[in-house]
């Protein structure tokens, strides 16, 4: 019959109308994330030995990390992500070998000034330097009673043979 | 309940009365009470309409629509009206000053001016014409002028396109409007709209003449600009059509009476087919202005649940439609009506 389409359409918009809506109301209700979600970064500082792995593996140079070396130990001084040009293709996350970057189910990064967009995981002092020198020193010690102690045993070991 | 408007007006009367002063005076100032009361209606209607609509569209696209300015976004039109006031008006320089600016000043008064026609109640019209109906077309048709001139003075070509749109499309169907409200004037014999519902005491005229009442609904949607014949602001075609070049208050006023004129084709439509205040079923406890309401905005509803379930339909289709379906049906239906009148009246009904 002409018009029946007409008739059919109107049927389908009034039936679309009483289905219960979906929407999420974003800011009183938060959709639960999967745990899997890429969201804000986070870094496990004492984890982390420095070795420059997530660095090498961003498409985008998004990290900039600042390290100092104390008794031949990296130090992690500055980890700071610039989020503006983050994928979140998560190769950095992926390519830590110990398993110090992660994610937080956190998306709302968004910024009112541009300076605050950056994201600073690690921001700290270079050590004093007597502090430096106390620490090389301790080192040296430790090495040097270790070679001691290793000679002591090594005439052992090879008398042993 | 029932007469608490007419009351209200007859209680302002005896107050100026008390005064003593000239009946002229008294009657300017019952106008003017009067002209308020309805632009005061049509504004807030408007606002409402603005609001209902972008619901509608949302539940119908499932969506919530808007939600968030005041409670259940009922302040989001009054938001947006106070952002398009503070905004600059935007002349181009190309356009013809006085008509760019008058164009939108004048786009309310045909819709205010009919609205003074129209009976909202039993006895609640403003001013009870005895043409009301012809009073109504001649007036309501004016608008067509009125969005040519912004078409015209914007000195741009999608508006002068729209402008041209506009013309054509309101002139080919007020020719079935007319013809179709025609159906429903040979019945009763009177202009007077308060007449014509009191004559539909027994049997609304939806019942008596199905096919005017078709033929007036689509013509209109088509008078109203609105989809699926909206033709002369189609923004995939020709941007917005002679609202093109407005910005701010001029674009509001536009928009919002597109709404006021919704708001006017389904009064007549109450009021010619649906019988206006009377109360279907005997349930006069609700009062009639009520019911009045009540038969408006299913119309409106109508409206709106067309607008967002078809597509908009191509120029050559809205010509050949109207002139080569619509016309020859409601003439046909003029036709019919006649000899069925002629008929009944030999039969002594
Ligand atoms: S997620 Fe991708 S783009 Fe973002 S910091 Fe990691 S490697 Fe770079
Ligand atoms: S790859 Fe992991 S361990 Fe290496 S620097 Fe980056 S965060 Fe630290």
């Amino acid at each position: 019959m002409f018009g029946s389409g007409l008739l059919k359409g109107l049927a389908i918009t009034w039936k679309e109308m009483l289905t219960p809506k979906v929407t999420i109301q974003y800011p009183d209700e938060i959709y639960s994330l999967p745990d899997r979600f890429h969201g804000r970064f986070k870094l496990d500082k004492d984890a982390c030995i420095s070795c420059g792995m997530c660095v090498r593996a961003c498409p985008n140079n998004v990290i900039k990390m600042e390290t100092e070396t104390v008794a031949r130990k990296k130090r992690l001084l500055k980890y700071v992500m610039d989020i503006k040009y983050c994928l979140f293709c998560g190769f950095c996350v992926e390519s830590c070998p110990k398993n110090a970057l992660g994610y937080e189910k956190d998306f709302e990064l968004a910024q009112y000034k541009l300076d605050k967009v950056p994201l600073v995981l690690v921001d700290e002092e270079p050590l004093p330097p007597e502090e430096k020198e106390r620490l090389e020193a301790e080192a040296a010690q430790k090495i040097a009673a270790a070679k001691a102690k290793k000679e002591a045993s090594g005439g052992k070991d090879k008398g042993g043979e | 309940m029932e007469n608490i408007f007419v009351n209200i007006s007859g209680s302002i009367r005896e107050l100026i009365g008390v005064l003593g002063l000239p009946p002229l005076f008294n009657e300017a100032v019952m106008i003017t009470v009067k002209v308020t009361g309805i632009l005061l209606f049509i504004v807030l209607n408007a606002l409402w309409l603005v609001y209902m609509e972008r619901k509608v569209a949302g539940y119908i696209q499932c969506r919530y629509g808007p939600n968030r300015v005041g409670p259940k976004g009922l302040l989001q039109t009054a938001a947006d009206i106070s952002k398009l006031i503070s905004k600059e008006i935007i002349i181009p320089s190309g356009a013809d000053k006085i008509l760019f600016l008058l164009a939108p000043v004048l786009i309310f008064t045909p819709p205010l001016m009919v609205f003074m026609v129209v009976p909202f109640g039993q006895n609640m019209a403003a001013v009870d014409l005895n043409i009301g109906v012809f009073y109504f077309l001649a007036v309501a048709s004016l608008s067509t002028v009125i969005f040519w001139i912004a078409g015209w003075a914007s000195n741009n070509k999608y508006s002068l396109l729209g402008g041209m749109r506009v013309v054509a499309q309101m002139i080919s169907y007020e020719l079935p409007m007319v013809l179709a409200v025609l159906g429903v004037v040979m019945i009763t014999g009177t202009l007077n709209m308060s007449d014509i519902v009191r004559a539909q005491e027994n049997l609304w005229f939806i019942f008596a003449q199905p096919v005017a009442f078709l033929i007036y609904f689509i013509a209109g949607v088509a008078e109203c600009n609105r989809v699926p014949f909206d033709l002369t602001e189609g923004e995939s075609e020709i941007v917005a059509g002679p609202f093109t070049e407005y910005s701010g208050m001029g674009f509001a006023l536009f928009f919002l009476a597109e709404y006021t004129n919704v708001m006017l084709v389904s009064f007549m439509a109450a009021t010619l087919f649906l019988g206006g205040w009377l109360a279907p079923f005997g349930l006069t406890i609700i009062p009639g202005w009520a019911w009045m309401l009540i038969k408006v905005y299913i119309m409106i509803f109508l409206f709106m649940w067309l607008r967002w379930t078809y597509p908009r339909v191509r120029v050559d289709q809205l010509m050949g439609f109207g002139w080569k379906v619509l016309v020859p049906l409601s003439l046909a239906n003029i036709f019919i009506t006649g000899v069925a009148i002629k008929v009944l009246d030999k039969m002594g009904w």
